[in-house]
């Protein structure tokens, strides 16, 4: 990350996002959510490494969360579940920050086909992600931060107001599975998109752009398979709703200090329930929402990196009037890792 | 019932070679289009034209965001059609006062009608994406403004021919021919032809976007347009693997075969990568149907290494698009006429 090469584009592209960053809306006006900002204490400073890393963090979650609901175990302790099924065993080779420890988790006792499957396929991607960036990051990788892929989904589940939330755990059987990998999917596609316009070298805009359309891939396979479950939305689909409800309130609380109309402030965020739409030359119907995004122009949400953080901290990284850093809570009870620039 | 034992015998002899291009298919040379310099403009990488003789070029964002804005009207055309029985209102087709067109494109419906069969919960999935892609053509149109460029000849009849080519039917038109209209799982087959296809589309364009339209907001417009589509691949790769195992085996369920043969036929169209799907340097990746509780599913088309999606060039996208591996084509396939776009001509 750290050449020549990189560092000479980090100075060009510097001045270019102080203006991107300042000009508010501009020839997309009010129809797209505009390139997120980054979180204000790290604001000019960072480089590519310092938006990887942020992503590496969010990817040792998913990939242990999917290691343990698959294999029942974490990324980088093999086992023959995780062999078998071609799941990289990851050398945590990230040095950066503080290393931490993974809390709760095991394996889901799946019973059908369809839903064990995706879930052994998305842990041996998520697993690839994890490896990627390590290789793509080197010395500048950080460390694996502290999760909590236990309690911390009792927490969201009675902030969202599911049914019995106190007691959720995503380990029971495929269906709480699918609700557990709900709240990670479409979160990592707004996550990526983002940070994908603060990349300055093209190579890491393509591979970014290349892990989002992966992680939206994820996104769809879930939304779908909830939707064929539960296609009235009286069961789990239902709670998709009150999963989304929560992600947007504390995205839209993490708006904090933020340069005004350079995202959204509506809701940016949807559970599966269907929506009216108008088709054509004016023919009514009813739609499902399998896509998470704007329902005007259908372009995907895109969050800052505060955004996120309050998200999977569960809004850990903003009080009433200030950005806090670290952000702690949730899935990450010690906060993310970073470098001194980055993001946490 | 024809096509459906045909889907079958192709799924019993799979593996048998099935290089079979569409060269030539409604295809005649080109020149290259004439090309408008404007602000934000980067060299294209070496174009050769139809003389065989080669020329540079350049292009604007505008340029970009308007062959993002053909796919669009295709798949708009395409969904609609499969939800409604119509297509797009001709108010969300007209060309922009510089686009450089002046002309309005028309639509080969061909068997284009609404599904049949369909369950209430299959309906709002078909009303969900037309509707989507339709706020794409929409978005793209508004973000363009008079430099938007009107719908080319779009011929939704293409597919028959195109099933023929992948070797999934015999008969390119009639009773035997493949329709994506005429079931919820040959709708599915049809719209596997586009999805994957626009993801890569979108990947392969984003990083030409210049930094003056990453300022603009270009660039997320683009990457958020490119989430959807892959959320829609997500959708389609989801239901035919779900659906395939529901069935209980290949010969039940021949359409996620059909599939694998659109993913050949797409490779061999792709000039510059024709790898074979079941290659680790295709841009492709097979679907399956895993058999048992432990073993991983394939739904996410991406590098088997990396598990990062692919990415294609807009000339390999127009190949598809076309129906055809030759170089110097203006026109065919999907679009009789050529695309209204400075990327109209197929290249090495």
């Amino acid at each position: 990350m750290a050449n020549q090469e990189t560092q000479l584009l980090d100075e060009i592209v510097t001045t270019s996002r102080r203006k991107m960053l300042s000009f508010g809306l501009s020839s997309l006006a009010g129809m797209v959510a505009m390139e997120a900002a980054p979180s204000a204490a790290a604001a000019n400073a960072y480089t590519d490494a310092d938006i990887l890393n942020f992503a590496l963090n969010l990817e040792y979650l998913e990939a242990n969360f999917y290691y343990l609901a698959a294999f029942g175990t974490t990324i980088d302790k093999p086992n023959n579940a995780s062999m078998s099924a071609g799941a990289p065993a990851i050398t945590l080779s990230g040095k950066v920050g503080t290393a931490g420890t993974v809390s709760g988790g095991s394996q889901v006792p799946f019973t059908t086909i369809p839903v064990a499957s995706y879930a052994i396929e998305t842990a041996v991607e998520e697993g690839k992600h994890v490896q990627l960036l390590l290789g793509a990051l080197g010395s500048s990788a950080v460390a694996p931060p502290a999760l909590n892929l236990g309690t911390s989904f009792q927490t969201l589940a009675s902030a969202a107001k599911i049914p019995g939330g106190a007691a959720f755990s995503p380990y029971v059987n495929d269906q709480t599975f699918l609700v557990g990998a709900y709240v990670f999917e479409d979160v990592g596609v707004t996550a990526y998109h983002g940070a994908a316009p603060l990349l300055t070298s093209s190579a890491n805009l393509s591979t970014a752009a290349g892990i989002m359309a992966v992680e939206a891939y994820h996104a769809g396979l879930i939304r779908t398979t909830i939707n064929y479950i539960d296609p009235t939305g009286t069961g789990i689909g239902s709670y998709t709703n009150l999963i989304s409800s929560l992600r947007a309130t504390l995205s839209q609380a993490a708006l904090l200090g933020a340069t005004p109309g350079t995202y959204d402030t509506a809701p940016d965020d949807f559970g599966l329930a269907t929506f009216s739409v108008t088709l054509g030359s004016g023919t009514n119907a009813t739609a499902t929402r399998l896509t998470d995004a704007n329902a005007t122009n259908v372009v995907a949400f895109a969050r800052s990196t505060t955004q996120v953080l309050n998200i999977v901290t569960g809004g850990g990284a903003v009080t009433a009037n200030a950005v806090v850093s670290p952000a702690t809570g949730v899935f990450f009870p010690n906060g993310l890792n970073a470098g001194p620039n980055g993001f946490r | 019932m024809e096509t459906v034992n045909q889907l079958i015998r192709i799924a019993e002899k799979r593996g048998v070679s099935r290089r079979k291009f569409l060269a030539g298919v409604g295809a005649t040379a080109g020149a290259a289009a004439a090309v408008n310099l404007a602000a934000c403009a980067g060299p294209l990488p070496t174009q050769s034209s139809g003389s065989g003789t080669t020329t540079t070029t350049t292009y604007t964002d505008a340029d970009i965001l308007n062959f993002a804005l053909n796919l669009e009207y295709l798949e708009a055309q395409f969904y609609l059609y499969a939800a409604t029985g119509n297509g797009l209102a001709t108010s969300d087709t007209t060309p922009g006062s510089s686009s450089g067109y002046s002309t309005v494109g028309s639509v080969t419906v061909g068997s284009a009608a609404v599904v049949p069969g369909l369950s209430t919960a299959q309906q709002q999935i078909l009303n969900e994406i037309a509707y989507e892609e339709q706020a794409h053509v929409r978005f793209l149109r508004s973000a363009l403004g008079a430099a938007a460029v009107p719908m080319p000849n779009i011929d939704l009849s293409f597919f028959g021919p195109l099933a023929v080519a992948a070797n999934i039917t015999t008969s390119a038109t009639g009773s035997g021919a493949f329709n994506p209209f005429s079931s919820f799982d040959y709708f599915l087959v049809g719209s596997f032809i586009f999805e994957d296809v626009g993801v890569t589309a979108y990947s392969g364009a984003a990083p030409l976007i210049s930094p003056a339209g990453v300022a603009a907001g270009y660039l997320a417009a683009a990457a958020g347009i490119l989430a959807v589509e892959a959320y829609h691949a997500g959708y389609v790769r989801t239901s035919l693997t779900g659906r395939a195992v529901s069935a209980g085996s290949a010969a039940n369920y021949p359409y996620l075969y059909a599939a694998n043969l659109v993913e050949d036929l797409r490779a061999s169209l792709t000039v510059g990568n024709s790898a074979d799907p079941s290659s680790p340097d295709s841009l492709e990746t097979y679907l399956t149907i895993p058999g048992n509780l432990t073993t991983p599913s394939s739904i996410v088309a991406a590098s088997p290494s990396s598990a990062v999606g692919f990415a294609r060039t807009v000339n390999q996208v127009l190949h598809i698009v076309y129906g055809s591996p030759t170089v110097g084509v203006s026109k065919g396939g999907f679009f009789p006429a050529g695309m209204n776009s400075i990327f109209s001509v197929t290249t090495a």
